[in-house]
Formats: structure tokens, sequence, C-alpha cells
């Protein structure tokens, strides 16, 4: 009789049971933490902890002042109350009749008080000047979500030549549906080399390229975005269930028949999960990349925060904020209908 | 991307006039459904899963794989659908040799059921059975899962014949019961008017009146157009009322070969026999454990 089966002959209080981990895992463990504690010292994390600690002290009054307090009074100060209106010196409006005619919007006239020196009698006087101003109470706002429409229209459109680009070449990446060793190889460099790439560096030269603009904006969140589906979606593929593609395999039909009817209605799931997940990536990662340039409200956010407008930021910050929260509430939805 | 280099047949036809072979090597009048020479498969260190498997299947009839848990049943199986690589032997289905180039080709001429049913979990039941005829679908009615008509109705008409109402046929595959996604692989596997069945424990998971009925409609496609099937088993009764031809397994060996009335009670227990008790001493054919 062989080995094996002598083996499988031991009485049951005998097995030998595989532990659920081993200690190599608790090696690996300890590793990581003591990496951890060098990179700590490195960073001079002790600050963090140390700062951090000192707010909650002069929170509590028990400490005078902190430099992260006064660090956010400082901004918040300026940031409240955000400014909804604008508010425009009628000379410099050309189509004034126009913009009047917009709801809300109206005429106010202001007296401010100019002090200057008299050249003829030399003396320091204040003069009351009129000056008339048009009103739009929501005038800001709505130049604001015309931004945050770009930019949300900036990731659809990233998010969409991404999923085109990606489903195709997260074929190539995956190992068992890759024509060729060398192919497959050639796929995940080029995808690895897409993710490394941060968007903000080639939107940088992608403006130069195309110019300022959405353009810009949506090819480099396209292809970074292509860099990271391409790469997710192979791991899907690799990892779905081998049975129901052996099924449709013995039939004698291709790979493409067993990619799109047993390995897509595993994975559709997950693709739509990360699709949605790169698009609300997108719609955040477009804010920043305007800052260069490519179009959107990042663009706004840099200018006003340049001038320390920061009760305009403030605006901006608060409309980027509901945008999020809303795309959740959507992928949210729309997730619970595909799944 | 579709494998073979058929242009003409669609899979229409191949459902309509299942006697018209569309395969390149048409099987010889003397070709036999199957042969196996030699067989044998390790896997890793272990005691061999198949030792030197030598049959064949000449005509259409319905053959019976007997053996206990673990005798290598499915291994069989999954080797002549070329889905386990073979360490020794050689296969051939339908006269011709299955080989990494004749695979795709060879595979026209199967069906199979997978002990596992290998179904896809969000299709539902209809689009389960209606992927068994997806060989030579063009890849744009592919992509919507548009199947022609032909296909549609017959995937109809076997689900009707398995026992499913127009309801569950709309299910999706993972809201069906153990038997129901049984019977869903069985159709699946004779959308194609397979010429060689592999059917494993095909009725594994069904009561059995439900059981009877499935064999039955498998018979009757070995008898409507002229298919072998390869079925595997463990219930002996079941085998001997319904096989043309039982073939025992034990230990990944071929130790019985004959018709039902050649199938002995002795021999049958043997097959059975608890091969993992072994070494707590005893024969193989001494304990009359049967394992149903
Ligand atoms: N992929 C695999 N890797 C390792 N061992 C395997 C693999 N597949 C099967 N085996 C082993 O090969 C032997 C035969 O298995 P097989 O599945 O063919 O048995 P079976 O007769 O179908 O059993 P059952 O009636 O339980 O389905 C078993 O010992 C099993 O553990
Ligand atoms: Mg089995």
């Amino acid at each position: 009789m062989s080995e094996p089966e002598i083996l499988q002959g031991r009485k049951p209080d005998a097995w030998h049971l595989k532990p659920p981990f081993d200690f190599r895992i608790l090696v690996l463990c300890a590793l990581a933490v003591c990496c951890l504690g060098y990179s700590a010292q490195r960073l001079d994390l002790g600050r963090l902890f140390s700062d951090v600690g000192a707010f909650f002290m002069a929170s509590a009054g028990l400490k005078e002042s902190s430099s992260i307090g006064e660090g956010i009074s400082g901004l918040s100060g300026g940031m409240f109350p955000p400014v909804f209106d604008e508010r425009t010196p009628v000379e410099y409006v050309d189509d004034l009749e126009a913009r009047l005619a917009r709801p809300f919007a109206h005429l106010e006239t202001t007296a401010t008080d100019q002090t200057s020196l008299d050249p003829g009698t030399l003396e320091i006087v204040t003069r009351q000047i009129e000056t008339q101003v048009l009103v739009e109470p929501l005038g800001y706002l709505f130049l604001v979500l015309l931004k945050m429409l770009e930019t949300v229209e900036i990731a659809i459109w990233a998010t969409l030549f991404a999923v085109v680009a990606s489903l195709p070449l997260s074929v190539l990446c995956a190992r068992n549906y890759a024509p060729h060793l060398a192919i497959y190889a050639a796929a995940r460099t080029f995808v690895s080399f897409l993710r490394s790439v941060p968007e903000l560096i080639s939107a940088l030269f992608l403006v130069l390229a195309f110019g300022f603009g959405a353009i810009p904006g949506i090819v480099a969140l396209a292809l970074h975005s292509i860099g990271f589906l391409a790469k997710f979606f192979a791991e899907d593929i690799e990892s779905a269930d081998v049975r129901p593609q052996e099924a449709i395999a013995v039939t004698g039909a291709g790979p493409l028949a067993v990619l799109r009817l047993a390995v897509l209605p595993q994975v559709l799931p997950s693709f739509t999960a990360l699709t949605l997940y790169i698009l609300d990536r997108n719609v955040r990662m477009a804010t920043v990349i305007g800052l260069v340039g490519a179009g959107g409200i990042g663009q706004e956010l840099k200018g006003r925060f340049d001038m320390f407008q920061y009760d305009r930021v403030a605006t901006l910050l608060l409309v980027i904020f509901l945008t999020v929260l809303l795309l959740d509430f959507l992928a949210a939805r729309i997730r619970r209908v595909l799944l | 991307m579709i494998a073979g280099a058929l242009k003409t047949p669609i899979a229409d036809a191949r459902i309509q006039a299942p006697d018209t072979h569309t395969g390149d090597t048409p099987i010889s009048p003397r070709g036999r459904l199957l042969v196996c020479d030699g067989l044998s498969k390790r896997f890793g260190a272990g005691t061999p899963a198949l030792d030197n498997v030598t049959f064949s299947i000449d005509r259409p009839q319905l053959t019976v794989l007997l053996g206990s848990s673990g005798s290598g049943k499915t291994t069989l199986l999954r080797t002549i659908a070329g889905l386990v690589p073979l360490d020794a032997g050689r296969i051939e289905i339908a006269g011709a040799e299955l080989t990494p180039a004749s695979l795709a080709r060879v595979r026209r001429r199967l069906g199979m059921v997978h002990q596992d049913f290998g179904l896809a979990d969000r299709l539902t039941a209809a689009q389960n059975v209606m992927a068994g005829a997806a060989v030579n679908l063009a890849w744009p009615r592919l992509l919507f899962q548009a199947y022609p008509r032909g296909v549609r109705l017959r995937a109809c008409e076997l689900l009707a014949e398995v026992g499913f109402t127009e309801n569950q046929a709309n299910r999706k595959a993972r809201e069906l019961s153990g038997g129901q996604r049984q019977r869903v692989g069985i159709a699946r596997a004779l959308i194609g008017r397979p010429q060689l069945l592999l059917a494993d424990e095909p009725v594994a998971n069904l009561d059995p009146q439900t059981a009877s009925g499935i064999l039955s409609l498998m018979r009757a496609a070995v008898a409507a157009h002229g298919a072998g099937i390869l079925c595997s088993l463990h219930q002996t009764d079941l085998a001997c009322q319904f096989a043309d031809r039982i073939i025992g397994l034990k230990a990944g060996r071929l130790v019985f070969d004959g018709s039902p009335a050649e199938l002995t009670a002795e021999t049958a227990a043997a097959l059975f026999a608890s091969a993992t008790r072994d070494s707590d001493g005893g024969s193989d054919v001494s304990e009359p454990r049967q394992e149903r």
C-alpha cells in the first residue's frame, strides 16, 4: 500500500489539520510594524500627534493656543459666510438690460464714503459717492454650478472613454485570456505605466498639447482611469469561477463566447462598482486638474484662492461636496438596480 | 475568434438538421463514437485518479460509469472533454483524435453535464440553456445574446421536457434549487444535439421520480439522433434499470465492463466497498457497505 493511503488511514484523533494561518504571517506582521515605526520617525509623525493633542487641549480650554487652531480660525473667519450673490457696478456691465431681466436681478444704489484730500483747501474731506450696482442674488452660485456641471461632464466623458478602452485591454491583461504571453506582458506594462502617471502631471503636459479647457482634462483623467480599470477588470476576469467557463468551452465555443456568456455575467457587478468608483474619483480629480488649467471648477477655485476670496472658496467647496454627495447617492441607486 | 474554420453552418442548421454533420472530419461508417486507450492521470503525488483505463463505445447506447466517490468518474469524463490534460493515453471521439489542435472541432460533437452544473448564476435558466448553442454565433448576436429562433424554440422545448414552467425558465440560475440547476445543465448539454453526451452524475440532486424521468429523456436522445451517452452514476439500481452497458471504476482502474445483467451483486458491492477504510483491515469485497 502506498504512502498516502497509509496517511489517509490514520485514526481521526491523530489527524493533522492545516492551521488557519501560519507563523510566517505573524513574522510578516511584526516586520510591517517595524517598517511603520521607522517610517514614522522619518516623516516626523510625532509632531502630528503633539499638534493634534495641543489643538484638543486648547479647544477644551486647557491651553492658551495651538498652531492648528490659529490656522483654522483664520481661515474659517474668511470663509464664513459663503458668497452666493454677484454684485457688479453698473458701469462694468455691458448687457444691463438682459441681465436685469433675469429672475431676482435688481439694481441697488449704495453709498460709500470716500475720503480724499481737497486739492484747493488742502483739507481732508469725506464725500458720499453713490454707485449703482447690479445685484444678482444667486449669480455666483449659478456660475459655480455651471462650472461644476462642466467638471462632472469632464468626469463622465473621461470615465466613458476609459471603460470603452479598458474592456478589450483587460482581456489582454488577464493571464487566462491573453492570446500570447508577450502580449500579456506588454499590456500589463502599458497599463501600469498609465496608472503610474498622476493625472495632475499628465494634465500639465496635455494642456500644452491641447490648450486650456476641458479636452486636456478629459484625456488626462481617461488615461489614468484606463490604467486603473484595465488592471482591476483583468483581476476580476482572472479570478472568475472557472466552472461556467469550462461549461461553455466544452461546447467548442471560442474564447469570445466564453467571455460573453460565462465571464461577463459574473464580473458585471464588480465592473459596475469599479466604474462607479472611478466616476466618483474622476469628479473629484477633475476639480483638482482644473488647477492647472484643464477646465471646470478647479480653475475657478484656484483663481479665488489666489485672490484670498475665501468666502467664494467656501461656496465652491460647498458645491463640490454636495455634488460628490449627490453622485454617491445616485451611484448607490444604480448599483441597486443593476445588481 | 470562434475556433475552427467553419463558416457556413450557423447554430440554426446545427439544431434543425442534426444528421448533417458539419465537422470537417465526418464520422467514418466504422468510426467509433469514443475510444479511450490507456488513459492515466495522477494529481500531484497521490494515488492515480485514472490508471490505464481502456474502453470504447462503438454504437449509440447509454453507458454508465459506476463507482464510489473519488473513484475517478469525474476525472475520466473531464479528460474526454479535454478539460484535464492526460498523463498518458489517447482519446478518439467520432473518429477524430483529441489533440490541442482538434480540441475545438471535436468538442462540437460533445455535450457535457457537469457535476457542479457550471451555470452562469446571473443568466436566466433559458439563457443558460441557449448558451450551449453559442458555438457558431456571430459576435454581434453573441454580444446581445440574440440567438436564432430555432435555438430559442429548442431551448424552450428542452426546458419543458426537464420539467420547467415558462416562469421558471426566466428565473436567474442562482435563484433555482439544486435539482433545477441540474436540469438546466442537462438541457444545455442536449441543445447542441451532441453525438456523444458526457453526463457527470446528472441525477445526483434529483428525487427518484425525476431522476428516472431525466434518464429516460437521455435515453430518448440516444434513440432520436443516435447519440452515445457516457453517464456517471453512483446508484446501482438506476444504472441497472437504464444502462445498455456498465463500466465499473474503482480507484481509477476499470474493474468491470459489461451489461447490467452481468453485474452481480458481489461485483457491485466490491465496487462500492469503502476504499478509505482499507487500512482498517478487511479486504475490498468483505465489506458489504454500499454508498447510496
Ligand atoms: N483538480 C484536482 N486536483 C487534485 N486532485 C484531484 C483533482 N480532481 C480530482 N482529484 C482527485 O482525483 C480522485 C478522483 O476524483 P473524481 O472527481 O474523478 O472522483 P469521482 O468518481 O467523480 O467522485 P464523486 O462521485 O465524489 O464525484 C479523487 O481522489 C480526487 O481527490
Ligand atoms: Mg465526480
